[in-house]
């Protein structure tokens, strides 16, 4: 799971109205907040409401701790026969999988039994199993970029002009940018002289081996991220940064490059990545 | 660490123990093993898309079309049923497809009843969301028409199916509560209850919960799936209804209340205290049944059971775990633990391993294709629909409202 990465959305432009709304719901054991932008807030709520419903769903669909979410059920039926998926979870387990082999496996979303190569997807039925009965998967490296990535599609359905939102300041999608301004103004980073970046119709997730921190930069828990190959903890202090289209895949790319140390061949023209130092 | 006997008989004497209530986990799991059912959905908001996932999980159905009047929604809805055929009129989809055996209906509530007559005279099951119909002139109608069906109605209130409600509804059956003292039921969210509109002109028919021309407002919306499992549990029918509502937080120009609270009077003097809101999320939907030997809470996908010190021993909670409940060091409550203990698995998290939701459709699937009896009946479901219907009554006019006798 990406570690918190301090962000600042402050925008200092006038104009208050046309950022009226700001939501926030617990989910994935952490706090999604959306910053919505528009001239009709009557109109803003409801459209916000409905992306906060899809962030819960996708809580509730991807935990791997709630016994009645569809990641437990693939976890117990998964092995005895394949389980069938909707279009956007079928989509959420391709992306995974493409990373997964891009990585040459230093992203994995199985993390019991074989790893690598236990998952399958069937195309034409639209289904997953598991080669072995001791596999299970978690999706906790990259659930929380899909449930920005379908907020955001919701947000874009109902023509919001500009959002920011993000899971536990770690996973973030801008859409558009605050009037009079490139972009969503972000730092990576806690200190008062951490790089910014502006962040415009993309994504960005932020990893880092050494685990979340508090405001003094202290650990708040030891580091987390595993190398699935070698099942060893990636040692470090450093924040890995990925902006790009999609939420999800910044996740798992984030966590990918923790793991490898270095930006892969594999990764396209559309993916910026960032190494920040320990202050 | 399950406690032995001795730690639990000390540790219970003098406290109120919290038992959890655990389903047998062949009953919680509850896959139909029948034949393929081809199913068709009407209704694809998000209720709807909530039946679609968990129609994915059982095997045993096939969803063959989807059914909306907004095009975006019957895009949504394939999106979750792979295959299905979309349809915008629910009549056409009854007559271009006689292959489809089940129907069942997620519209909004005051367009229930014709989809559903519509259905039973095409010869259909039909599975009927919660609540019913947002008239009583509605619900009978809809009763009298699954009465001459000769195929399945089953009405979509999930108490009845759900595992843990039925493993509550047998202690009270062997006595575990004893007599009855008061019932109390919230249901807690913070929403607007405002949905968005693709386009100005459909803003009322997507906001008809806020449309004080067909809501029943929080006691029908929210309540009647409450007020079915407590008839159900407690084997009693409300006599009168006082209640009040306000608007606590939307203030937004609408007049359907956002908070409410009212009074459920049963024979004998029994009260259930009930209360909804949009405003505050604490507690969640919840029922509370005490009795004079026990209290049960109940929260769809978890129950605890609170015995008091002077109850007698019954024997299973021998086999209980415990768990942390407020104050209480509580214990779960396992069905078969003997098995269980002997697989190593005692301490898997004692929620339910479905939403309550599916419980309720695998029910369905099951009367459709292995004759299984209704989990629900159109007569059951028209009952707690009319205790809501009247309950909305009671908080708009400010008037205490009689029930008839016969719902």
């Amino acid at each position: 799971m990406p570690a918190g990465a301090a962000l600042s959305p402050v925008v200092t432009t006038a104009e208050p109205r046309l950022w009226p709304l700001r939501l926030a719901t617990a989910a994935m054991g952490t706090r999604f907040e959306l910053v919505l932008g528009g001239d009709d807030p009557e109109r803003l709520r409801p459209v916000g409401e409905a992306a906060i419903e899809i962030i819960e769903d996708s809580h509730r669909r991807l935990s791997r701790f709630a016994p009645d979410s569809l990641v437990s059920h693939i976890n117990r039926t998964g092995f005895a026969r394949p389980v069938r998926l909707d279009g956007d979870m079928f989509d959420l387990f391709a992306d995974a999988l493409a990373v997964h082999h891009a990585s040459d496996g230093a992203f994995d979303i199985a993390v019991a039994g074989g790893r690598g190569g236990t998952v399958l997807l069937d195309e034409g039925a639209r289904t997953i199993r598991f080669t072995r009965e001791d596999v299970a998967i978690d999706l906790g490296a990259i659930a929380k970029g899909h449930a920005l990535d379908l907020a955001v599609r919701v947000l874009r359905e109902h023509g919001v002009p500009f959002a920011l939102l993000h899971g536990g300041t770690s996973s973030v999608a801008a859409i558009g940018a605050p009037p009079g301004m490139t972009g969503w103004r972000i730092a990576l980073g806690r200190s008062a002289g951490a790089r910014s970046i502006a962040l415009r119709d993309a994504a960005l997730s932020v990893s880092g081996p050494a685990g979340p921190r508090d405001r003094d930069g202290r650990a708040l828990r030891p580091g987390h991220i595993v190398d699935p190959r070698t099942g060893e903890s990636v040692p470090g202090a450093h924040l890995i940064a990925v902006t790009g289209p999609s939420a999800r895949l910044a996740d798992a790319w984030s966590t990918a490059i923790t793991v490898l140390g270095r930006r892969p061949a594999a990764l396209g023209p559309a993916w910026t990545t960032y190494r920040i130092e320990a202050d | 660490m399950l406690p032995d006997r001795r730690e639990f008989l000390i540790q219970s004497a003098g406290a109120l123990a919290a038992f959890a209530l655990i389903p047998e986990p062949a009953a919680a799991l509850s896959v139909p093993q029948g034949r393929a059912l081809r199913v068709a959905l009407i209704g694809a908001g998000r209720q709807g898309r909530a039946i679609l996932a968990e129609l994915q999980k059982i095997d045993a159905v096939e969803v063959a079309a989807v059914c909306d009047v907004l095009p975006g929604r019957v895009t949504a809805g394939i999106e979750r049923a792979p295959g299905a055929e979309g349809f915008a009129d629910h009549r056409a989809l009854l007559d271009r497809r006689a292959d489809i055996e089940a129907i069942i209906v997620a519209t909004p509530t005051h367009l229930h009843r014709a989809i559903a007559e519509d259905a039973i005279a095409a010869r259909r099951h039909v599975y009927c969301e919660a609540p019913l119909a947002s008239t009583v002139a509605d619900c009978r109608a809809i009763e009298a028409a699954a009465a001459t069906a000769a195929t399945v109605f089953q009405a979509g209130f999930h108490g009845r199916s759900n595992p843990l409600y039925r493993r509550t509804w047998s202690l009270m059956r062997a006595g575990s509560l004893r007599d009855i003292v008061s019932v109390s039921a919230r249901h807690h969210q913070k929403t607007s209850w405002r949905f968005p509109a693709s386009d100005r002109t459909l803003e009322r028919a997507a906001n008809w919960r806020l449309d004080p021309e067909v809501s029943i407002g929080l006691a029908g919306e929210l309540g009647a799936q409450q007020f079915d499992a407590i008839h159900w549990l407690i084997n009693a029918w409300p006599e009168r209804i006082d209640g009040a509502g306000s608007i606590r937080l939307w203030d937004d120009g609408r007049t359907v209340p956002d908070t409410i609270t009212a009074r459920l009077h049963f024979p004998g003097g029994i009260v259930l205290d009930y209360g909804a809101t949009l405003a505050n999320s604490y507690g969640d939907a919840h029922e509370v049944i005490h009795g004079s030997n026990a209290a049960v809470r109940l929260a769809w996908s978890n129950g605890w059971l609170f015995k008091e010190s002077d109850a007698p021993t019954e024997g299973w909670e021998v086999y209980a775990t415990r768990q942390q409940f407020y104050s209480e060091e509580g214990i779960a409550l396992v069905a078969d633990a003997t098995q269980l203990a002997a697989q190593g698995r005692l301490r898997e998290s004692i929620a339910l391993p479905h939403p309550s939701l599916y419980y309720a459709l695998a029910d369905f699937v099951r009367s459709c294709t292995e004759g299984a009896t209704v989990a629900c009946s159109a007569t059951d479901g028209a009952r707690a629909t009319i205790v809501g219907i009247l309950m909305n009554q009671a908080i708009v006019t400010g008037s205490a409202v009689d029930v008839p006798a016969s719902g």
